[in-house]
């Protein structure tokens, strides 16, 4: 992962002593090793063994079928759907949370009143378990709740919906939901990243008459480069197992308009009792979360100078 | 960061501010609107006077506490690791860690169950510390080793110079740079770990062993949905992680003190 | 070779290790049934259900410790949405529940899990006799008979097809109680001037009570049609059914069904859309007759978050109009709504056993079922103790129950049990789907191949 030296006149590396007085850090990795990989690891390899068999879970007797789920995935309209929905899932809640979570951070970086009260404001989503907030969000939504009649109370009663029965602005609903929950997460973490920036850096620009969209643009967004990565991946990771909100908000419906891997692993495992094609999909879904941050991780280090 | 000179844009700022922060406030109010309808201030007694309530917030704190120390010794340990220090195939461990993190919940319901039970860990708080601690270990990892990442070699180097071993390099110089992002990480585990609802509905037999996050069950039946109580026990539950929060604030606002380069 | 090198191989092997080890201790053992299973008059019972509520329960528990003092039972309840997620692990395992209850169909029937569950025919022989299965409703038997065994021992059985409508709503406008699609045309018109809701169906979310609403339309226009497409004798694809989808949809564009149906759940939107008395019509099953009685209603309005002095509504039951208009009578039909499983592998079999069987098949194990009025008891010949149960208003409610009580004992059609999950998802789907607008003839062929799986 690239390195970013802040200190001006820093000087790179020089690679081949480095390395050779580098102390080994094996030791130091083994215990997050021990215990994930340890524990989790029979996790993957039971699941990908499952994927390979048409079975209920429950009685004595395995068919084996090799690869007949996988298969079957790709001719699945509702996987496909699935796919399509994590797609804009992901593309529109990370740019919107990117987006809210530096300028809050940057905001709450200036001299303004009552920080502590924002900061905690925004944070408390994060707080709150998605099973008890979700009703809230659907009586929000529904037809004769919160929104429809702050709608007729400003007079714009003809913009009034049924929102939740209409698959599109369902799925929007959903991300609405996601972005409400994780931007306090996504702004913790820029917060921290911002306040690494030696304030010298910001005076000097201002300086030389640098506005404020011009300093997010060209010192703030640099330089937190590596947490914008970080989040990339964990939001990619997090929009392909989605589970919980179109769970309990929508649960996957109407019509599977906002049916995401999670919830259909969660379907086909336990209502349809088809554990071995839950499974398949859970190692579809395993392979894309890998390659997603394999891809994100590579395509950020690009044109960033690498220390080893 | 921004400039706050003038009146104007103070104000500007301000204001700015305060729009975007009201679409997150207006759910938490509808929700405390929720949860004060039809009984009010009653709702939060009925809560409250559940008799296993203080065992379950107990028991929840236990899980939390933990969790989190497991997560922050291995974490930092292996951000350590992997950012600074060398290892042979280092990326390949790293990606064999972040793999954890792909796996739905549900998935992981049956092998788990199993495993834990094998090793006599069902009914116990252990059968969900482990396993939360392990899910947990992969996402802050990730976020600390970024972290580390930005504090500069040169720091490790002139305590090595020093004379320092590895060890204390961790301890006296490393480990109180990473307060922000471990308050970060205590945090979010925190959250994670306190909110944790399937793997203590699975593993959790008795109320005596039972967590805080399973008191709505006892306000929602097959035909009836007290969601007046529901919305009570969140906001309680939600407590004690709002708290933990605002006091470890200004934790998160120390960043590279430019004096120790100095 | 280096020490960080066998620093590295060490940690590999000690990496793979423990996941072996973690593979190898579960692959071993936890299949066969444990030792004698114990006493049949003491131990400790665990029982996981996802109904009753811990009060009910309760209840239940201190009856059944009356007659069996030494039999401790812990009840764990489990929501309905995790039930079956949080069940399948815990009977693979050794340690799981003694006493289960399961479902007549569905992702946690007696059917899923016949592997796990005890064959309770010899107990049953012995507590009632060798004619059992005539004491006990017909239903509860075949549903729960898994290649000749027993697998649960039916605990309440619910009826629906009925619909349920505010007593005080329809007298305050003077509208009489619909039978046909054109008295219902006109009692929602009325309504709705008003500024009222008028039927109201939540299609969203993870119940399927809009299949009961099919199967009424469809009793409506051809009767038996149902029962002949779970059969395998007829096919989703037939005119019947397309024109009762047809129906079901004409009832959204004619504004007889509120509007927003497929973004809104049964529970708990439109059951406290109606207990409020925002919406005159639902169509509910046998069990909302609970709402009857003033305690539950009470604690229905609280949880719906309305003041405590709120008018309590007189719900009544009716028949479910003649929406095709050739003159079907309107059925109502029935299914067990649960089952007390055995876990096989139970230590404590044979006190499980007896605690399942008394639920079942005892009179007082099932009168405390019948006043508690959510559900109907299976066992022939009891009957709900109205002198026991305070009703709302018992000069118009008592005889109204009374008779969908007469009415739910003489039905005999099923009502969801031979619907396997994907046909119900399916099914669901095409409901949807028409309330939206498509056409009928364009859903049905995914329903027929949902269920030719069998699925």
């Amino acid at each position: 992962m690239t390195t970013l030296t802040h200190r001006p006149g820093a000087t790179t590396a020089r690679p081949s002593r480095r390395r050779l007085q580098r102390p080994a850090g094996l030791p130091w990795i083994l215990p997050a090793l021990v215990v994930s990989v340890g524990l989790l690891y029979y996790c993957i390899f039971y699941t990908a063994y499952l994927s390979t068999l048409d079975w209920d879970g429950v009685s004595p007797l395995k068919d084996s079928v090799g690869a007949a789920n996988y298969v079957k995935m790709v001719g699945d309209p509702v996987f496909r759907g699935a796919l399509w929905h994590t797609l804009v899932f992901f593309v529109v809640s990370l740019v919107v949370q990117v987006v809210l979570g530096i300028v809050f951070a940057c905001l709450l970086h200036s001299k303004l009143y009552l920080k502590t009260f924002y900061k905690v404001l925004i944070f408390i989503p994060v707080v709150l378990a998605t099973a008890t907030v979700a009703p809230v969000f659907r009586q929000i939504y529904a037809p004769d709740g919160t929104l429809n009649g702050l709608l007729g109370a400003v007079g714009l009663g003809s913009l009034q919906h049924t929102w939740l029965s209409d698959p599109t602005i369902a799925l929007l609903i959903v991300i609405s939901v996601q972005v409400w929950q994780s931007t306090g997460v996504v702004f913790v973490l820029y917060f921290a990243a911002i306040g690494q920036i030696p304030p010298e850096m910001i005076e000097a620009a201002r300086l030389d008459g640098a506005g404020n969209l011009r300093i997010i643009a060209s010192i703030v967004w640099p330089s937190v480069r590596g947490t914008t990565i970080a989040i990339t991946i964990l939001t990619a990771i997090g929009s392909l197992k989605t589970f919980d909100i179109p769970f309990l908000v929508t649960s996957g419906g109407p019509s599977y308009g906002t049916e995401f891997l999670g919830t259909q692993i969660y379907r086909v495992s336990i209502s349809f009792a088809q554990v071995g094609y839950g499974a398949a999909l859970s190692m579809v879904l395993l392979v894309l979360a890998l390659a997603a941050a394999v891809v994100i991780n590579v395509g950020g280090r690009r044109g960033s100078a690498t220390d080893v | 960061m921004f400039e706050t000179r003038r009146v104007r844009t103070r104000v500007l700022l301000q204001v700015l501010l305060t729009v975007l922060v009201i679409p997150f406030v207006f759910p938490l109010v509808a929700m405390v609107q929720g949860s004060l309808k039809g009984a009010g201030w009653a709702n939060y007694g009925t809560v409250l006077s559940l008799p296993l309530l203080p065992g379950f917030f107990r028991n929840s704190a236990i899980i939390a506490a933990a969790v989190i120390v497991i997560v922050l010794v291995c974490t930092m340990t292996a951000a350590f690791g992997f950012s600074k220090l060398h290892i042979r195939g280092k990326e390949f461990f790293f990606w064999l860690l972040l793999a954890c993190l792909t796996l739905p919940g549900v998935v992981l319901l049956s092998p788990l169950f199993a495993t834990v039970t094998r090793v006599g860990g069902y009914n116990t708080l252990w059968a969900v510390i482990l396993p939360v601690a392990a899910l947990q270990i992969p996402f802050t990892t990730l976020l600390a080793r970024n972290f580390v990442d930005g504090i500069p070699n040169e720091l490790l180097e002139a305590a090595r110079v020093d004379g320092a071993n590895t060890v204390r390099t961790f301890w006296y110089v490393l480990a109180p740079l990473t307060r922000p992002i471990m308050a970060a990480i205590l945090v979010l585990v925190f959250i994670n770990s306190w909110n944790e609802f399937l793997l203590a509905l699975l593993f959790l037999q008795t109320p005596d062993h039972q967590t805080i996050t399973l008191v709505p069950q006892y306000f929602v039946g097959q035909y009836n949905n007290d969601q007046t109580k529901v919305l009570a026990a969140a906001v309680l539950t939600g407590l004690p992680v709002v708290i933990a929060y605002i006091a470890l604030q200004r934790y998160f606002e120390r960043g590279l003190a430019a004096g120790a380069l100095k | 070779m280096s020490f960080s090198q066998q620093l590295r191989r060490g940690a590999l092997v000690a990496l793979a290790g423990s996941a072996l080890l973690a593979g190898t201790l579960t692959a071993c053992g936890g299949q066969e049934a444990s030792g004698d299973g114990g006493s049949a008059t003491s131990g400790t019972v665990n029982w996981w259900s996802w109904t009753p509520d811990n009060d009910l329960a309760g209840r239940e528990i201190a009856a059944f410790n009356q007659e069996y003092p030494d039999i401790k039972v812990v009840y764990k309840k489990v929501p309905i949405d995790n039930y079956a997620a949080v069940l399948r692990p815990a009977l693979a395992s050794s340690d799981g529940p003694d006493v289960f209850t399961v479902n007549a169909s569905g992702s946690f029937s007696g059917t899923t899990f016949a592997p796990y569950a005890l064959d309770l025919t010899a107990g049953t022989k012995k507590l009632l006799g060798d004619d059992w299965q005539s004491k006990v409703s017909p239903i509860g038997v075949k549903a729960f008979t898994v290649k000749g065994r027993l697998v649960a021992s039916a605990w309440a059985k619910v009826g629906a097809g009925n619909m349920w409508i505010n007593k005080e709503t329809f007298d305050q406008y003077g509208v009489k109680v619909p039978t046909n699609l054109a008295e219902w045309q006109q009692a929602c018109d009325t309504f709705r001037a008003n500024g009222l809701g008028c039927f109201r169906e939540g299609m969203g979310g993870t119940s399927g009570f809009v299949i009961d609403t099919l199967h009424s339309i469809m009793d409506s226009a051809q009767p038996g049609l149902w029962s002949n497409l779970l059969a395998g004798k007829a096919k989703w694809t037939d005119a019947g059914v397309v024109q009762s989808l047809q129906i079901l949809q004409d009832l959204t564009t004619s504004k007889i069904l509120d509007a927003g149906a497929t973004g809104i759940q049964q529970y708990p939107d439109v059951n406290n859309d109606f207990l409020t008395g925002k919406v005159p019509m639902v169509q509910m099953g046998t069990w909302y007759q609970q709402y009857a009685s003033v305690p539950s209603l009470t604690a229905a309005l609280e949880g719906a978050g309305v003041p405590a002095d709120t008018k309590k509504i007189t719900i009544m039951p009716i028949s479910f109009p003649d929406v095709a208009g050739k003159g079907n009578p309107s059925t109502l039909f029935t299914d067990p709504d649960a089952g007390q499983a055995v876990n096989a592998k139970s230590k404590v079999r044979n006190a499980a056993e007896t605690f399942a069987l008394w639920l079942g098949d005892t009179t007082n194990g099932q009168q405390v079922v019948a006043n508690n009025l959510d559900e109907f008891p299976t066992l022939k010949g009891v009957d709900v103790q109205f002198d026991k149960v305070t009703l709302v208003n018992p000069s118009v409610q008592e005889p109204a129950l009374k008779d969908l009580t007469q009415q739910l004992s003489s039905a005999t059609e099923a009502r969801s049990y031979g619907i396997g999950a994907q046909l119900s998802a399916a099914i669901v789907q095409a409901c949807q789907q028409v309330t939206s607008g498509k056409k009928p003839g364009d859903v049905v062929g995914a329903v027929q191949t949902a269920a030719a799986t069998g699925e």
